[in-house]
């Protein structure tokens, strides 16, 4: 798994590639609340995420919930079929913030 | 034969004493039995303790006979003398050797002319004069097996004295000894020969029986001799248009000719079920054919028939055999009676068309064919088990594919008391059994790893690859790899945890359109109540999900019996479709 934070017009984009798995998310739930920290809004960019299990949902829904308890807010971008079968299966689709990429993302001011 | 003979130079160390070398009878006798111990061949060594005997007592002449019991006669084995007499042959009534023989004691006659049981006609076959006789048996376990006799002792008075017949008597023991052990060692290799011939015979028959059925096949049959060979056999071949032909017969009596029988019996169905296509003209073929070539009062009961797996019909037609049971799917059992006689017996007997045919619709139900081996084995009330017997062990396994149903009856079966062959065939609707989970399980992949993290990417490669080469498609592939690893994490943060990581092995196994992933790990046994505790997937909170995940994904997730050796052993199931 690789990642990549950069900030753009006060958003915090954070993209992910490779498999959040077991033996990464602990290293994703790290960068995740890193960037929630910044208190600004987060985009997640899931476009190169070839797999993503219930340990990666876990880090992304902690730091949804600390982006909120922040005040602040935490959208997920590009979402791959697979990653997005794992949100729906967690009953999370309805949780997060889900949009097409990270583009709109910055055009509607997430 | 040379060896090393200790006991005439000289006594052991440790033994009081001077040593002294054997000298007259006793040197005879050490020497006679070293050499009946020493020969390979006996009569070499027969006819030199006679030679020994004649020169140690002072006879004239000498004689060994050995009784041949078939013919009630004793015959000359060898002779020392001025004249030859061996092969000569007596009736056992007939002389002094025959009475000692008979009597199974020994005699001495001081002279033969005053016994009227004395055989002149020796005398005058060979022109010697027989004055006085000394004659000891040979026995064995079952009595005499033969004698020894002297002729007119040469020196002192010409009468034998009693220690005369002492050296006898122990010189025809030790060769009694010799000739007993002789025979049984022939005996020993003959019986070894036959073995080998039967073992050989056995493996023939074997080759005869249909190989080993595909899984899956609507047919299943075995045999159990109830000796080396049997004279039970079953066939069963695929015909064009998917018909299957099949039979199983019982060949009267047992052993080597009902196994020579049961041979030609099965290449002529083999052969004939080809081009016959009836099995009640089929029989009367092989009926007549046995008649007139069987050996007398030798039979063959057979039913014989055609399966349609894709209509699940059959016809039957029996000649004499144990009536085929028909198991109806909602249960029971309808006997397949035969009222024809069996097969070998006499020709002309029968309509043109043969023996009578039963056409039986399976309508997913089983038929059982079998010999009479089966209703004769002994239940554990020592009674007969009898058709109903059979029955109830039918029943046992009637939600089983026919291959276990056939296999475990026959288990069952051959585990009570039984005398004869067993020999038990089971078709079952295949209709039926493709919507039953059948026993053709394929394993597609064994995959074992190190419970921790780093290994999951491996292991779900692999996964993902086995399934594709199986034909699951993606989406399918996908639930299955993430249920999966969703039971690894399990193992790795759950079952070992606080441990030093084991390993997990997991194994993927196809069962019609079933796929099965059994995860096997060797930690201490997990609470298999742990798989309800999955969260509540209203609860948004993060960990707990994965137990859930595996519960949507699969069709069945459960643990199953802890393996031998411990550990855990979760099992997964998804349907392809």
């Amino acid at each position: 798994m690789h990642h990549e934070v950069r900030e753009e017009g006060g958003t915090v984009i954070v993209a992910f590639e490779g498999e959040i798995d077991l033996e990464h998310s602990p290293k994703a739930r790290e960068v995740l609340l890193e960037c929630v920290g910044r208190a600004r809004p987060v985009l997640v960019d899931l476009s190169g995420v070839e797999y993503i299990d219930s340990s990666g949902v876990a880090s992304l829904v902690e730091a949804l919930q600390q982006a909120k308890g922040g005040g602040s807010s935490l959208a997920l971008a590009s979402v791959s079929p697979s990653a997005m079968r794992v949100l729906e299966l967690a009953r999370l689709d309805k949780v997060f913030t889900i949009i097409a990429s990270v583009a709109e993302g910055l055009d509607g001011g997430a | 034969m040379t060896r090393e003979q200790p006991t005439t130079t000289g006594a052991p160390p440790g033994l009081a004493g001077k040593a002294e070398e054997f000298s007259g009878p006793f040197a005879l006798l050490a020497d006679m039995t070293r050499r009946f111990a020493d020969s390979l061949e006996l009569t070499p060594a027969l006819v030199t303790a006679l030679e020994s005997i004649v020169s140690q007592v002072g006879a004239e002449a000498g004689s060994l006979w050995l009784v041949e019991p078939a013919a009630r006669e004793i015959v000359c084995e060898a002779s020392v003398g001025p004249s030859e007499i061996a092969g000569l042959r007596l009736s056992l009534d007939q002389g002094i050797v025959g009475r000692c023989v008979r009597e199974n004691a020994c005699q001495s006659v001081l002279d033969v002319s005053k016994d009227p049981a004395f055989a002149k006609s020796v005398d005058e076959g060979s022109g010697m004069v027989t004055r006085s006789l000394l004659c000891a048996p040979m026995s064995g376990a079952d009595g005499a097996i033969g004698a020894i006799e002297l002729v007119n002792r040469m020196e002192g008075d010409g009468c034998f004295t009693v220690s005369d017949l002492n050296v006898l008597e122990v010189l025809a023991s030790s060769a009694s000894l010799a000739l007993a052990n002789a025979r049984m060692a022939t005996a020993a290799a003959e019986h070894k020969r036959v073995q080998r011939e039967l073992e050989l015979a056995a493996e023939i028959q074997r080759a005869l029986l249909p190989a080993v059925d595909s899984p899956g096949f609507p047919i299943h049959a075995l045999n159990v001799p109830a000796r080396t060979v049997s004279g039970d056999f079953f066939d069963f071949l695929e015909l064009p248009g998917g018909r299957i032909a099949f039979c199983l017969g019982d060949v009267s009596g047992k052993g080597m000719n009902a196994a020579l029988l049961m041979a030609k019996t099965a290449s002529l169905f083999r052969c004939l079920s080809k081009t016959i296509d009836s099995p009640g003209r089929l029989l009367a073929v092989i009926n007549d054919e046995l008649a007139d070539t069987a050996s007398r009062g030798m039979f063959v009961t057979m039913a014989a028939g055609i399966y349609e797996p894709e209509t699940g019909g059959l016809v039957l037609a029996n000649a004499g055999h144990e009536p085929p049971l028909y198991h109806p799917r909602e249960g029971g059992f309808e006997p397949i009676e035969a009222l024809e006689p069996p097969l070998g017996i006499a020709t002309g007997l029968l309509p043109p068309e043969g023996y009578p045919e039963s056409r039986i619709e399976l309508n997913g139900g089983n038929l059982f064919v079998f010999s009479d081996g089966l209703t004769e084995a002994f239940g554990q009330d020592g009674e007969q088990l009898g058709a109903a017997g059979l029955e109830r062990i039918f029943e046992e396994f009637s939600e089983a594919s026919i291959h276990d149903c056939v296999e475990g009856v026959m288990s069952r079966v051959s585990s009570l008391e039984h005398r004869d062959d067993l020999t038990l065939l089971g078709i079952e609707d295949s209709r039926a059994s493709a919507t039953r989970s059948s026993d053709s399980v394929e394993l597609l992949l064994v995959h074992r790893f190190e419970a921790i993290a780093k290994e999951l990417s491996g292991m779900r490669k692999a996964l993902a690859e086995a399934l594709a080469a199986a034909g699951a498609d993606e989406s399918i592939r996908t639930d299955i790899v993430m249920a999966v690893d969703e039971a690894c994490q399990n193992v790795i943060r759950h079952a070992y945890s606080g441990k030093p990581p084991g390993d997990v092995e997991l194994t993927l196994e196809q069962r019609n359109a079933e796929v099965t992933v059994w995860l096997r790990d060797f930690a201490p046994p997990v609470d298999p109540a742990c798989l309800d505790q999955g969260r509540d997937l209203a609860d948004v909170r993060p960990g707990g999900l994965g137990t859930r995940f595996m519960k949507e994904l699969m069709d069945d997730v459960s643990f199953a019996e802890p393996p031998e050796g411990g550990g855990n052993l979760l099992r997964l199931v998804k349907r392809l479709s």
